[in-house]
């Protein structure tokens, strides 16, 4: 089996800077081949790939009409048949159209053939004038990848850096999104993050089940905190009587929900009882301030309950902040790099707005 | 009432913004006619109406390809009552969007194409087509930031393909221009008594032939190519010729000329052959009775095909 890496951007943003660092920091042992479709700034030279097993395929057509004829289909089937490598990195026209490459993949039904991952890499300091001016095909790029890597923004504010998050944000919801500095962070996290290893999703998911088990720990113990929850439910149970007197005709649909509600008590979903604030944030803090967040979740009448809080995010003095939360118990530590900064909060009756404004980030639209 | 079109184009970062700001603070330019500024781009450069020389610059702007129609011109050439129209074009946009666009009246004066030295190698490379389409109507290109450990005969190359008439500048800085003079030489010997073209300037001949079939008007010469009996022919001629690829493969064309040949060799359609002739310019039924360059061949041997076929600049 072969796992198909996709690496786009537009010319200059990067791609071959960073096939670089996951060749030294993240591949290992892996056989490689890398198909180019590009005329790079900067060139993978020759006595460079012998040490890495790399091997090179470079299509010879460098236009938009040229790319994606025939050639391509047949040159990625012949590297396999060829060589069986692990992996193949395909670094396709800067100009091209994200899903055209993958369609192109796709279409060659090479059981072979593991589709991995769509990376865009995007010049942070140019991303809304490109975005403003190439129109389709760099939207394309950025609406179709799984994981953005965003380049140069070591010369850029927290402010500018979170416009250019928000431009990609406005046309892709759900990749991961690296703005922390390459220099700062290893190969072989980023390709973890392009792996979608370690998303804010299943982070969060991470620290809903944590916080399920501790709750579930205690109902136990605590008779009080298991009736709290029946309270809840009630409630939702009346919203809805309300709803039945206005739409009295639709008895199959309440039977459901009421069925529904029933097996809610036995399985106890961690995602239906807990409400989370999940946030990816290029904002830099001090150490002081996230202390002083983290002291602000504990009043309960303004937050609602949190449970667990966990985070890294970037400090102003370039160092990376982690930090854990349990009630009673704020632990602020430095540590390594992170892709991006994330901030994760979990609890009951979670007020969403508060949370925000205590570690400062945006309100939800 | 013809309204004038001063047409600037060139990739995102060229240049454009900053020469047009200039020429409309110029009192020369700018003696205050109606005039439309159309962007078709923003970049880092933003323009700054106040320092125009005189008023009555309009400006507009076009963000998408498709909302470049005739009918969004019009209404701007009728709001503002202009006289003539500037137009800062977005270098991934095609010309022809542009020049189906344009009202009839709309006349192009000039065409002046930008380039970052410093990108434009590679992003001629990558996107050959959008950087070809520019060069091959711009009257004067102009290379900015373009630095004297460069070579200026890569630059004057890659116009000259697409457009052998453009002008072409080198800024080094400002108030530091230096003006292309290289000079075009053809690769073979005109004055030879039968010239010789190499099969890799096939493209080269074939386009200067066409440009200037005078200077070729009764010479000798030797040159391969391919048979091509397209049907009603009469006997006793054939076309002769070679693809070419200007740009890129979506654009090979079967760049052939009419040949007499008056022995019955028995000549096939896709046959390479080297053929020794005489040019005569004359009017050919070939070229629809227009005067061009006409083949008479004294010899048509079999050869072997060139290497690529295809030939190119």
């Amino acid at each position: 089996m072969t796992k198909v890496d996709i690496f786009s951007g537009f010319l200059g943003a990067g791609k071959t800077t960073l096939i670089k660092k996951l060749i030294d920091e993240a591949y290992g042992d892996e056989q490689l081949v890398l198909i180019e479709n590009e005329f790079g700034e900067i060139g993978i030279d020759g006595g460079f790939l012998k040490d890495t097993g790399v091997k090179i395929n470079e299509m010879n057509s460098g236009c938009i009409c040229c790319t994606l004829v025939g050639d391509f289909g047949r040159a990625l089937n012949q590297v396999i048949a060829d060589y069986a490598p692990d992996r193949i990195l395909i670094e396709p026209s800067g100009v091209g159209k994200l899903s055209d490459v993958i369609i192109a993949v796709q279409d060659l039904h090479n059981d072979q053939i593991q589709l991995n991952g769509f990376t865009t890499v995007v010049d942070a300091t140019l991303c809304t004038m490109y975005m403003e001016n190439f129109g389709e095909f760099y939207e394309n790029q950025v609406a179709n990848a799984s994981s953005i890597i965003l380049s140069r923004t070591q010369d850029m504010s927290e402010e500018e850096i979170e416009a250019c998050v928000r431009t990609l944000r406005a046309i892709n919801k759900e990749a991961a999104i690296v703005t922390t500095p390459w220099d700062q962070i290893s190969g072989a996290r980023i390709l973890e993050t392009m792996e979608q290893k370690k998303t804010l999703s299943a982070e969060l998911d991470k620290l809903r089940e944590e916080a399920y088990a501790e709750e579930a720990a205690h109902a136990h113990e605590h008779g009080h905190d298991h009736e709290h929850h029946h309270g809840h439910d009630h409630e939702h149970g009346h919203d809805h009587h309300d709803h039945e007197h206005e739409h009295e005709h639709h008895h199959d649909h309440d039977h459901e929900h009421h069925h529904h509600e029933h097996e809610h008590h036995h399985h106890h979903h961690a995602d239906e009882v807990f409400q989370d604030v999940g946030e990816e944030t290029a904002r830099k803090y001090t150490k002081e301030q996230i202390q002083q967040a983290l002291e602000g979740l504990e009043d309960e009448a303004a937050c609602g309950m949190v449970l667990r809080a966990k985070g890294i995010v970037e400090g102003t003095d370039g160092r990376w902040i982690h930090f854990d939360y349990v009630p009673g118990k704020p632990e602020v530590r430095s540590g390594s790099a992170e892709i991006t900064g994330r901030i994760c909060v979990i609890g009951t009756d979670l007020k969403d707005a508060h949370v925000r404004a205590l570690f400062g980030l945006e309100q939800e639209a | 009432m013809e309204i004038p079109v001063y047409l600037f184009t060139g990739f995102l970062g060229a240049g454009k913004t900053s020469f047009i700001q200039e020429v409309l603070e110029g009192e020369d330019f700018n003696a205050g006619e109606r005039t439309l500024l159309l962007l078709c781009e923003t970049g880092k450069e933003k323009y700054d109406p106040a320092q125009f020389a005189r008023p009555n610059v309009y400006i507009e702007t076009v963000k998408k390809e498709s909302d470049l129609t005739r009918e969004r011109l019009e209404e701007m050439q009728a709001e503002h009552m202009i006289e003539r129209a500037v137009v800062e074009y977005n270098g991934m946009w095609m010309l022809e969007t542009l020049f189906r666009a344009m009202p009839q009246e709309w006349i192009i004066y000039q065409e002046v194409m930008f380039a970052d030295a410093k990108t434009f190698l590679m992003y001629n490379q990558n996107m050959r087509q959008q950087a070809f389409d520019k060069m091959k109507t711009a009257e004067l290109v102009v290379f900015n930031r373009f630095d004297r450990s460069y070579d200026k005969n890569e630059f004057h190359k890659i116009v000259r393909v697409a457009n052998r008439k453009s002008q072409i500048l080198y800024e080094y800085g400002p108030d530091d221009v230096e003006a292309d003079n290289i000079p075009d030489p053809l690769p073979y010997d005109m004055s030879a008594p039968e010239i010789d073209i190499k099969e890799e300037y096939y493209a080269e001949w074939y386009r200067d032939i066409n440009e200037n079939p005078q200077n070729y008007d009764g010479k000798r010469l030797k040159v391969k190519g391919r048979v091509a009996m397209a049907g009603d022919l009469p006997k006793g001629k054939f076309a002769f010729g070679r693809h070419v690829m200007t740009c890129c493969v979506q654009d090979i064309q079967f760049a052939g000329l009419a040949c007499h040949y008056e022995e019955d060799e028995d000549l096939k359609t896709g046959d390479w052959v080297e053929i020794k002739a005489k040019v005569k310019v004359e009017p050919e039924e070939v070229y629809e009775g227009d005067t061009g360059p006409v083949l008479y061949c004294y010899s048509v041997a079999p050869c072997a095909p060139a290497e690529p076929e295809v030939a190119t600049f």
